[in-house]
């Protein structure tokens, strides 16, 4: 069957709610997904941020300290070391005012890939050329 | 005929989504399809046995059971589900415990795929 | 490849079914509120927006809603309906 992807569209903010991180980690599973397939079939997710789900993504983040959860800033550098694709709605960045600057990056823990910043329109494509489409 | 999967995150109690994926899955599965239900977040309670169902609260073990008897997978994720107290041996017999990688496992081999979201 | 959205809610308050655009729209839960309520006298806007709705009969019986009150552009399907609806009308579907 081979390779089935998916759009993976995060609108809701971080941590109040569990299902926006649960996007996050269910997106880093497709590195073990192999296991349970064919060979040769995979499963290629894109994790997309849009809305109030570009909230909550910067660095600098106590929720091991304050909650003992492991931050979502974590979290997307595990993205980035698993060389997920993540993509981070500009517009939405511009609207509350968030520099892209402050969103993690993996780079010096050896990641390959970073965090991507697009315009709204890159993400709809997205949604569009995807299998499957999964909003959170 | 096809295959559906359903990705069921919010809670039994105090919210009806998850009753809605409960009667998807079973009218899909009445209608020939193949059915694969996984459970994340606050769904992973409902696999809890040895429910008492009270006529004002929304109930899962006996459409669960149910529904596994008409062939639908039910899986949940095995640390959801121990994060909240659900032990193996005390939850619904027939749930398969797995990680986050089955999802995607059985997205891979869906025709239709409906991620409903928790809270 | 279409895409159909299940709306479950009425009052949406931000604007990611927009951002998405769906081929259709399926109304359950709350969301069947927009088949037939008018808010200071206007449907819904949905309604004109999408040519492809469908609303789910229990959902409406639910909430006390005569099916004959729903917009004559929305169809009313069942559980089973809806199904159909899923695997013919659309390639891929999604949930708000």
């Amino acid at each position: 069957m081979g390779d089935v992807s998916c759009a993976f569209v995060v609108q809701k903010p971080q941590y109040k709610g569990e299902t926006s991180r649960l996007a996050i980690t269910h997106a880093i599973s497709y590195q073990t997904v192999e296991i349970l397939l064919d060979d040769g079939d995979t499963v290629t997710p894109t994790l997309n941020f849009i809305g109030e789900g570009v909230l909550g993504l910067s660095q600098s983040q106590k929720a091991m300290e304050n909650y003992g959860i492991t931050s979502t800033e974590n979290h997307m550098m595990n993205c980035c070391l698993v060389d997920l694709e993540v993509n981070v709605c500009k517009e939405d960045l511009e609207k509350y005012g968030i520099d892209p600057a402050t969103l993690p990056d993996a780079e010096e823990m050896g990641a390959d890939v970073s965090i991507n910043v697009v315009p709204m329109a890159d993400i709809k494509a997205k949604i569009d050329a995807a299998r499957h489409v999964l909003i959170f | 005929m096809g295959k559906l999967t359903i990705g069921c995150f919010p809670g039994l109690v105090g919210n009806m989504s998850y009753d809605f994926a409960l009667k998807l899955a079973e009218a899909a599965k009445d209608k020939g399809h193949d059915v694969d239900v996984w459970f994340s977040g606050n769904a992973t309670g409902s696999i809890a046995a040895g429910q008492k169902h009270l006529k004002d609260y929304s109930t899962a073990e006996q459409h669960l059971t149910r529904l596994m008897e008409k062939g639908v997978k039910f899986c949940t994720c095995e640390a959801c589900s121990v994060a909240r107290g659900v032990k193996k041996d005390s939850s619904i017999e027939g749930v398969i415990w797995n990680a986050m990688h089955w999802y995607l496992g059985s997205i891979h081999g869906a025709d239709r795929v409906l991620q409903i979201g928790g809270e | 490849m279409k895409l159909g959205v299940f709306v479950s809610d009425f009052e949406l308050t931000n604007d990611t079914l927009d951002r998405v655009g769906p081929d259709g729209v399926i109304l359950v839960a709350n969301g069947v509120y927009h088949a037939s309520l008018k808010t200071d006298g206007k449907a819904s806007p949905l309604l004109s927006k999408y040519s492809s709705l469908y609303v789910l009969s229990e959902d409406l019986e639910t909430r006390g809603i005569d099916a004959a009150t729903v917009d004559s552009k929305v169809k009313v399907v069942d559980y089973s309906g809806l199904v159909d609806v899923i695997f013919n009308e659309f390639e891929k579907i999604a949930w708000l």
